[in-house]
Order: C-alpha cells, then structure tokens, then sequence
C-alpha cells in the first residue's frame, strides 16, 4: 500500500527525519517494503497558459505553443502531446531545468524553435501518467511553482500490512498506529453524519437476502450532482497512490477508501431498475448470484457467475459483484445526476473466492478480502457525502438506508499484567499498559477477576478483590492481586480477540529491542576443535587404521631407544613421585615407543599387515608449568589394503604414506608445502619429509630406521618389511583450520585444453619445483600442472629421467585458440630448456 | 516383370532364412533394401513400363518391400532368442566370490563409548568442557570440599608430579574450572582421562576414562537430575533399561548417590554379571554441595545443581561384554577389529 508523507501529515506531525519514521514503522511491525522520494521542483518549473496551439506543418503531432507563465513572460514552445490545445494550463519547464530524468534546453524541432517543455506528471516524477500534457484547473494562477499544488518534497511509502491488520488499510489508521508508537497526538478529521434533506420522490427498495455474506449494507441517496473534473487536491492525494483520476464521484470514492480503508461505490440511481418494471422505486438486492447470471463488469468483460458469489443487483440483474467490481450497466456516466451511495461489509471467504475466480484483483477486493468492521462502513459513508456535497454539489436525502441485521457489540478483553511478563520477559507497569492500549483506541474499564473469553457486557466484570475489601478483608498479598486490566477494543481492531493479542501489541509499542536475552546455556565447547579431532580420527579409520589407547606414562629409557633428543628430553619429561613401575616414571613426551611396542605386540600374534594409531596428549614440562599438546603418531607396514584373489595389494611405499597425510591436510583444506630439511632423528635421511603450512609444521613422515624397531625388540630381518611414521600435529591443525571456510568459485565458461609434454631432465631437479616454474609461465592460462609418468632407464642418461606432464589451460574469459595454446607451450618448453637444460622426448 | 518381382520374394525368403547372425541380416537387408540394392532397382524399373501399368506395378513392389521388411524383422528375433538361449560363457563371473574391500579399520572402543556419551548430552543441550590431565590440589581435592586428611589425597591414591602438580583423580576438575570461568547457566560435560594409584586388575586400570556432567541454573533438583539420567542410561543401553539412584557419599555432593542400571545381561532378572541383584552400578551423582558453590563464588541460594559421572571403561565393557578391564589398554588389532562394525 502506498502511504504518501504529505497527505498523512494531515492526520499526525511526522518527525521530519524520514528514516527515523521508517525505523518506527518497521519497528511497530508496518514493514517499510520500499521508500519513493519525490524532491521539489526547481524554481523554473511553473503553471503557464497556452495562448495558442497549432500544428508544425509535415508533422502529424507536434503543435507550436505561444505560452504564457506570468506577467508578460511568454515563450515559444514545441508540443506532442495529443491533449495539448490552446487555452489550457499546463505546467511548463523552462531551458535550463534540472528534470529527474531529463534536463531541458532550447532546441529547434523540424525548424521551429522550442524554449521549454510542457510535462506530463511523469516527466516531474510525481506518477507514473504519461499519456499527455499536465491539464490543471482553469482558474490556477499562471507562473506559479507546482511545489504547492503538487505537495512537493514528498516520500512515498510502500507499506506491506500483515493480513490481520485490516484497520491499517488507510491512511487513517496508518496515523492512529504511528500516533501510539511515537506518543504524538492526531489529528482526525472530524466526521459528522449529514442530516440531509426530505425527497420525497427520490427513494430506494433496498432488500437484503444474505446476511451472513453481507452482515451491514447501507446506501445514501444523492440528488443534483455535477460530474466534472476533481479539484486538484484531490487529483494529487489519488496520483501519488497510482489511482487515476476520473471524476469528482469516483475520485471520491477512491478518496474514502485510501483515507478510511473501507471501500465504497457508487451506482447511477436512475439507471437502477425497480423490482416491478412498472411504478416501482429503483431497487437494491443483495443476495447471491444465480448459477450461470451473466454480469458485465467495469473493466468491459462479462463474467459467469456462480451461487457462491455475492451480486448487489437492481431488480433485474447484478449491477455489482459485491466488493470486488461494479457494474457497467449502472455507472457513474456524464449523464448521472443522482446517485446510489453504497457502503457495505462482506465475508472476507466470498470475497477473496469470488476475485479468485473471476482473475479480478481491485483495491476493493484487496480490502474486503481482510475482515472490515462493520462499524467503519457507517464513517465511510459520512465522510464520502461530506466530500461529495463539497465536490459536486446537490443535495443528500435524509434517508439513511440501513440493513444491519446483527449490530457489532463491544467487546472487552482481560489482560493481566503477570502475563506480559511471562510471555514477554520483562514486566510492564500497569499505568503504561494503560497509556499504550489507549493510544490504540482501547478503552481501560476496570479492574477484575480475569476471564478467558472476551466479554460483550461490563456488568459481568467482577472484581473480587473489592468484594472482599467490601466483606472486611483488608490485607492482600501478591497472588490475591493477580487480576486483570479490563479494555473495551475499538471496533476497528477486529484482530484483538484474546489477552494473548493485547500483550503482542504492547510488546510492539514497547519495543522488541526492550526484551532481554536470557540465557539458556553457557556456551563453553570449542566445538571446531570438537569437529576436527574427530575428522582426523575417522580419516585414519576411513585409511585402515587401528586405532590404540596407551597408558599416559612412558619409560625414559625409551626415549633413548628411539634416538629422542637428549636434551628435549630433559627439558620437557615430567617425572611422577610415585610411579608404579620404573618403564611408567614419567608423562609421555612422544607416542612412538608405545605404538612400536603395540606393533610388536601384534606382529607376535601373526598380523602382517598393520597400521595403527593413537591420538592422545602428550605431556610436556615448560619452566615452571606444563602442557598437554594433542598429538598424533601412526605406524605402517606390510600390504597397502587386504589381500584379494584378484587384486593383490602393494607393499607400502612412501607415496601411500605421503597420499595419506596429504588427503588428510587437502580435506581440512590447508594450503600446503613440503620440506625436506628437518630431519627426525629415528627417520632414514632418504625417506623424510614434513609438511609445512605457511611456517606451521602440519606433517611429517619417512621410514623408522632398521636399528630402531630392532631395540623395541622387532625382528626386522626376519619380517622383511619397512615400517613406516607419520606424525600430524594435531593441535596445529585445529589452530589453522579455524574459522576457515571455502568460498565458491565460479565455475568456468570456457572450455580448458589439456597438453601433454615429456622430456629427460637431471633426477635432482624436484618436481615441485618444475610444476612452479611451469605454473609461473602464465599464470593466467596455465590452469594446472600434473605428472602421469615418470621413467628412468635403458633410454634415459643415467642421473636423469624422463618426465611426462599433463598442462590444463583454460582462459577464463573466451576459448583459446590452438595458436594461444601452442604459444603458452612453446614459453614453457622455452623456459625449460634455459633453466634446466631438458632434452625433448 | 511379375515374375521378377515372385523370384526377388523367393529368393529373399531363402536368404533371411539362412542368416544365421545378427551381422548376416544387417548384409542381407543391405542386398535387398539398401540404395542399389533388388528392390530399388525395381523401383528404377517403374519408369519404364507403359504409364497405365505403372500404379499396379507400384502397388506390387510396395508389398514386396513390406514382405522383406517383415522376414527381416522375424529372423532378427529368432536370431536374439536363440542368442539368448546358447549363452556366451567365456565372460562368465562367479558372483559368490569376495568383493574387494576398501580399507578397513576401527576406532578404540573407549573412543566409541566417548563419543557415544558425548553425542548423548551434546543431544541433551549439554556443552563439552575439557581441562588437564595434570592438576593441582585446589582444582582436585580443596575446591571440591575435600578434607585435608581425606585418605584420597594419599601418595597411595593419587600419582603426584616431581613439579607439585597431581595427575587428576576426576574429571571433576573441569567443573571446577569452567565454575571459576563462566556464569550460570552451566550445562556441560567433561570427559577425559583419570588416574588413580591402582594397579591393574579387571576391574581397575591406573590410567582410566571418565564422563561427569554439571548442571548449575536456577531451580535444578534432584528430580532433574533423575530425568537425565533415565534418558542417558536409554540412549546408551536401549528403551526397556531403568536407572535408579542410592544414598552415598561424595565429599562435593549433598545429598550424594550411586547410580545403578538394570542389569543389560539379564534385564534385571539376576545373574552372574549383576552377582544375582538385577541392578549394575553405573556411576555417582548428587546435588552440588553448598561449600563447592560458595568456594567458587556462586550464591548457593540463588542457584543450585547436580553433577554425575561414569567411568567409560565400565559402560565398554557392559555394553560390549568386554570381562577384563585389562583387554582394553593391550590393543590387540584382533579385539579392536570386532569393533570396525559399530555405529556411532
Ligand atoms: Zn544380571
């Protein structure tokens, strides 16, 4: 719904800051869906007079104007504009202005000059109407700004109200909600039913047959009117809404609706049939429309209709589909002088089915389709005669006609303040529930003795505290107090049925940002590194691991065994006072001599092929405290996977080990980079590597040295197997892996182009070291690098090898071409030859 | 040309017929319905007869071609029937031979059981809290309203570092840490590692694994902590398992309990496991002693709670009928393989 600023600043003093506005309204639960600003115009946008208008010769639609725009001022212009003609008074803007979408100057069109331009109210961004030039009221002065008859600067919102709201469908009740949340007083217009006059010949059968889909229907009868253009302020509150004006009785009409939110019609009375053909009054019945009643409906097209929609008919057929669209037959024309004045309630169910049906969505039906009061249609209907008389004339008869079977009752509802507090979480004094209920048109009544159910008659309030205080009982505690706060509910908050409602508006006025966090729960878990752990854990499982669980304690000669630095040792062994034994005297510093122990262990009860593992916290000394770093160890040897009648295993070699450790390192995502420069001291110097991620030691692995597993008492010769180590630094990947987390890249359009090159090359260059120089060439093309080959042999030099590498190229803006491709090739092959001096294969 | 047109029949009958591969009819539709084949040198033929005859003849080799077409179309089933029927057996598989297992390997049952536990509470809304395997005296024994001649402070009980530090005894030291560092409402869990001066047996282990929960919030009693020991003991043992709780004493608890499942063995009929009293002792539990909360700065009138631990050895070996706390901590790969099946 679109609420422009100026016209409900007629009802509330706005805050003159806009978004301070919108913050309330968003905040009370009126959600701000989009803001329009309309900014003034500049000075040289002014009301002027066309003198004359005739058409440029050759041309099928441009006149040149002679306009005048006060005093003596007159200019030149060139027109399209079908509506253009001489004598009217338009809006014209003069060379030089600043439009929002156009700035003017003098031009010369099929060689007549032009100093200006007469707008359309597109063209000055006050509504979306092009369809010709502005035509105002003849007698508006000329040379004036259109600021004033355009209400300009303005904001336009464009409001979403919930389905409930149907008392924020206007612009009345849009300033009564804002008056409450911002504690401002309104401004309401007052409205005053019209006497009107005895017209003894002009008179209505009004019949109402369904009561249920139309509990109120009432009608006024107008006689004399004039149909003509609307006055301009009329004009502006509909254009700035995006209705179009037609005539002052429409106009009106839709004027209502946008104020009050309840929407009205208007019938031609004399185009109204009786229910007799001869003698009888013009007639009016609501009831349900017969199965297969043609109606022909405003919009031009004819409708089936069916019996369950609601037609207000004359005495022969449907003139309306009720709430939804009028009917041709009994329209507003230029020959209409009296007219029927409807304002009706109907069930929001046959509303919305009928529009539903029919493809038929109109401001009335988005209205009706929410539950209107029937209260409001009484005001409606007082305030459209009050404008109706003011626009065009007549006279209104002093008959009200009025089918209003079953008359609202008002309801009041009981709220106990205790309750706000339980739901809401904080309390609220009962003198702000007061003033906040109030606001909305509540009325406080009194104190009582709750109630669920609403109740339609204050004498069945009781309150028993003052019974008692009346029976001599003069001291009460908490509990005896809890009563409630009785509200009579304005007619037009048919939302507010249960306490439940009452509470949920104070906390909306009150502000949710008033509610306090309780909380529930400490949050104490590190649950990343929760997740971690268990991510490495079941990726050696996934791997074939056994996992093993190890006493805390270890023997210090062990260290020795393994060649552990003495002087780490010293430094960080952590020796117990009471040890059970002396191979358990301190805290574990290092997992391998009870892994090798655990691996002797097995490989004694005839297992070959085994890899196991232990996560678990080593315990090191530091000065004068401790820590307890999570660590990793694993141990390999044997075949690679379970021996198979058709698919037989490897032996482990150092690649498995390696693929192991760095599948695990990819899967946490980490960027990473080997080295073979730290050395573990119960590693082979040929097998031993670590893997770094930025300076942080992730990884490192290689093969235990022979004379090691012999001293934890394993018989290597006869096994004739390697044992393989891999340690992971476990408390380093949980610090690096924190808070990271991968972002999408758009998938490439272009299709990549793969090459293959091959050539001999000394066997120390490492092929890490190629793969970046190759990279490095074009980093902009040369997508990946891979090896799929590597050979050494009777046609290779010795100290050198063959090396066969697969290049993906991809351009990530267009198709490379075969040229491209063999130029990227030719620089790396290039690049190779000077740095490596390789030989081609 | 009529008799051309009963020879060209005749022959095609032969020759599908004799077709004895699907290879053979592809051949034979080529010779007859291919682009120089019989039948369209016919319909070249057309052009030539006298114009009046032409519709006739038309209408003939139209039969014709429709004739071939159905004989091919007939031997080419009987061809897959039969293909059917003579199966090829050089790409013969024995199905029942074993598939190729991916790697296999298993977690440490007392990481199961862990995680088990974890998954329970986390489930329950619990957080878990961790803290050292090495700690002093105030977090193990002081602060946990210890006496200081309490027999568990013993060199006997309680391993002690050369530096002054202790190995903790519980893993009720985290609740005193995580009480020192966070504010109420506290819901956690601290698993971890134990030590006690016991020389393993089996049923004692000088290295063992211990769950203990915390609760502290406003208006926790005794029947809450009932509640959640109800779901625990389900969760981890099945639906039709009761728990039940037993006056004891614990230094930091007033009142202070045991707490007893119905036996997993015998569903609380009695038997050898539960030595005949249907009940297994799981753990001990209790309100938070009023002294714990006030050594740690939280009002006891204001907030109260309750705290229950288990050891994770104990439930292994009851849920998984382990007889010897011992076979745990050997790490025999043929004990652990039995346990590459479990679902966590
Ligand atoms: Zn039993």
């Amino acid at each position: 719904m679109r609420i422009s600023l100026s016209w409900l600043g007629k009802y509330i003093d706005l805050p003159a800051d806009t978004d301070k506005l919108i913050q309330t309204l968003t905040f009370s639960g009126i959600e701000v869906e989009a803001v329009e600003k309309l900014p003034a115009l500049p000075e040289s946008v002014v009301t002027a007079k066309v003198i004359s208008a005739s058409r440029i010769p050759e041309t099928d639609h441009l006149m040149v104007c002679q306009v005048e725009y006060g005093g003596s001022q007159a200019t030149q212009v060139v027109c399209g504009a079908p509506n253009c003609h001489a004598g009217m008074i338009s809006v014209l803007a003069l060379p030089g202005t600043e439009l929002p979408q156009l700035t003017i100057k003098s031009a010369r069109l099929k060689g007549v000059e032009s100093h200006g331009m007469l707008c359309s109210e597109r063209e000055l961004g006050v509504s979306d109407n092009h369809a010709g030039i502005i035509e105002l009221d003849p007698d508006t002065p000329v040379g004036v700004s259109v600021n004033g008859i355009y209400e300009l600067p303005d904001a336009v919102l464009e409001l979403e109200i919930t389905p409930n709201r149907s008392d924020l469908l206007g612009y009345l009740g849009i300033a009564r909600d804002l008056s409450a949340s911002l504690g401002l007083p309104l401004k309401m217009p007052e409205i005053k039913p019209v006497e009107g006059e005895p017209c003894a010949d002009t008179k209505l059968e009004l019949i109402l047959e369904d009561s249920q889909k139309c509990p109120r229907y009432t009608a006024r009868l107008l006689s004399g009117v004039t149909l003509k253009d609307s006055p301009q302020w009329l004009k502006t509150a509909l254009v700035k809404s995006r209705l179009r004006p037609i005539n002052n009785l429409v106009d009106v009409t839709n004027y209502v609706m946008l104020e009050t939110g309840h929407p009205l019609h208007a019938f031609d009375y004399d185009k109204l049939l009786p229910l007799q053909a001869e003698d009888g009054h013009p007639a009016i019945v609501v009831r349900k429309a017969r199965s297969g009643e043609e109606f022909l409906a405003l919009d031009g097209k004819s409708y089936q209709l069916d019996e369950n929609d609601l037609v207000i008919a004359d005495g022969q057929r449907a003139s309306a589909l009720a709430g939804v669209i009028g009917g041709k037959d009994t329209a507003i024309s230029d020959s209409t002088r009296k007219i029927v004045l409807e304002a009706a309630s109907f069930e929001p169910m046959t509303i919305r089915s009928t529009s539903y049906k029919h493809k038929i969505s109109t401001d009335s039906a988005y209205r009706f389709e929410r539950q209107l009061s029937p209260s409001v249609t009484a005001q409606a209907s007082d305030r459209a005669v009050e404008l109706l008389l003011e626009t065009a004339g007549g006279k209104v008869c002093h008959a009200i006609y009025d089918a209003y079977p079953e008359p609202e009752r008002p309801r009041c509802l009981a709220l106990r303040p205790r309750r706000f507090t339980e739901l809401i979480g904080y309390p609220l004094e009962s003198e702000q529930i007061i003033t906040y209920l109030e606001a909305l048109g509540c009325k406080f009544l009194q104190y009582g003795t709750w109630q669920e159910k609403p109740v339609y008659d204050p004498q069945q309030i009781h309150c028993h505290h003052l019974e008692e205080q009346k029976a001599g009982k003069t001291e009460f505690t908490e509990i005896d107090c809890d009563h409630a706060l009785y509200f009579q509910i304005p007619h037009y908050r048919v939302d507010l049925t249960r306490e439940a409602d009452l509470i949920e508006e104070l906390a909306r006025l009150d502000g949710y940002d008033k509610i306090p966090r309780k909380k529930a729960v400490q949050r104490i878990m590190d649950r990343h590194a929760h997740r971690v752990r268990r991510e490495i854990e079941d990726h050696f499982v996934q791997a074939g691991f056994y996992e093993m669980l190890n006493y805390s304690f270890s023997d210090p000669e062990q260290l020795t065994a393994i060649n552990f630095p003495p002087n780490e040792a010293e430094s960080k062994l952590l020796r117990l006072v009471n040890p059970q034994s002396s191979n358990q005297s301190a805290m574990r510093v290092s997992l391998l001599p009870q892994l090798l122990a655990n691996l002797n262990y097995n490989l004694n009860h005839g297992e070959r092929d085994l890899k196991v593992m232990e996560m678990g916290k080593l315990y090191w000394k530091d000065g004068n405290s401790y820590r307890e770093p999570l660590h990793l160890t694993a141990l390999l040897t044997g075949k690679i996977g379970p021996g198979h009648w058709q698919d037989k295993p490897a032996d482990i070699g150092f690649f498995h080990v390696k693929g192991i450790a760095e599948s695990l390192l990819d899967k946490l995502g980490l960027q990473i980079a080997s080295s073979c420069e730290d050395q573990q001291p119960w590693l082979t110097a040929a097998d031993n590597l670590a893997f770094y991620c930025a300076d942080t030691l992730c990884a490192c692995l290689g093969r235990l040295k022979s004379e090691i597993a012999e001293k934890a008492g394993i018989d290597i010769h006869n096994l004739k197997q390697d044992i393989w180590v891999l340690d992971v630094e476990v408390e380093n990947l949980i610090g690096l892996t924190r808070d990271s987390q991968p972002r999408f890249v758009p998938l490439p359009r272009y299709p990549a182009v793969t090459r293959d090159i091959s050539f001999v090359i000394d066997l120390t260059v490492p092929y890490a070291k190629i793969a970046a120089a190759i990279e490095a060439v074009d980093p902009r093309l040369i997508s990946s690098v891979s090896v799929f080959d590597e050979y050494r042999g009777k046609q290779v030099p010795t100290g050198q090898r063959s090396l066969s590498l697969r290049l993906m190229l991809q351009d990530k803006e267009k198709t490379l071409t075969d040229e491209r491709v063999e130029q990227v090739v030719a620089s790396v092959l290039k690049m190779l030859e000077s740095t490596w001096q390789i030989q081609m294969r | 040309m009529k008799e051309k047109l009963k020879e060209v029949a005749a022959q095609a009958q032969t020759d599908i017929a004799a077709c004895s591969s699907i290879n053979d009819l592809l051949n034979a539709k080529a010779r007859y319905l291919g682009k120089k084949s019989l039948v369209s040198n016919l319909y070249g033929q057309l052009r030539e007869l006298p114009e009046a005859d032409r519709p006739a003849f038309g209408q003939l080799l139209n039969e014709l071609k429709a004739d071939v077409e159905k004989m091919l179309k007939q031997r080419e089933l009987e061809l897959k029937q039969a293909g059917r029927e003579q199966q090829d057996l050089s790409g013969f598989q024995d199905l029942s031979l074993p598939g190729i297992y991916p790697a296999r390997g298993a977690l440490h049952p007392l990481t199961l059981v862990r995680r088990q536990i974890e998954d329970v509470f986390i489930g329950l809304g619990f957080e878990i809290a961790e803290g050292p395997d090495i700690d002093d005296e105030f977090h193990n024994f002081d602060a946990l309203n210890t006496p200081e001649d309490h027999p568990s402070r013993n060199l006997a009980d309680t391993f002690y570092l050369e530096n002054g530090y202790l190995l903790r005894t519980q893993t009720s030291t985290v609740q005193v840490r995580t009480m020192e560092k966070y504010a109420p409402p506290i819901y956690i869990i601290s698993p971890g590692r134990c030590y006690r001066n016991d020389k393993p047996d089996p049923s004692h282990s000088p290295v063992f694994h211990q769950v203990e929960a915390l609760v502290v919030d406003k208006g926790i009693s005794m029947a809450d902590l009932k509640d959640t020991l109800q779901n625990f003991a389900q969760i981890m043992f099945g639906q039709e398992v009761r728990s039940r709780i037993r006056p004891h004493f614990f230094p930091f608890t007033e009142p202070s309990a045991e707490i007893d499942i119905s036996c997993v063995n015998c569903q609380g009929q009695g038997c050898r496991v539960c030595k005949n009293s249907g009940w297994l002792e799981l753990g001990g539990a209790g309100m938070v002693d009023p002294n714990v909360f006030k050594i740690l700065g939280i009002d006891p009138e204001i907030y109260s709670g309750y705290a229950l631990g288990v050891g994770v050895e104990r439930i292994a070996m009851l849920k998984y009928n382990i007889p010897d706390m011992r076979i745990l901590f050997e790490n025999d790969v043929r004990m652990l393989r039995q346990f590459s099946g479990v679902l966590q």
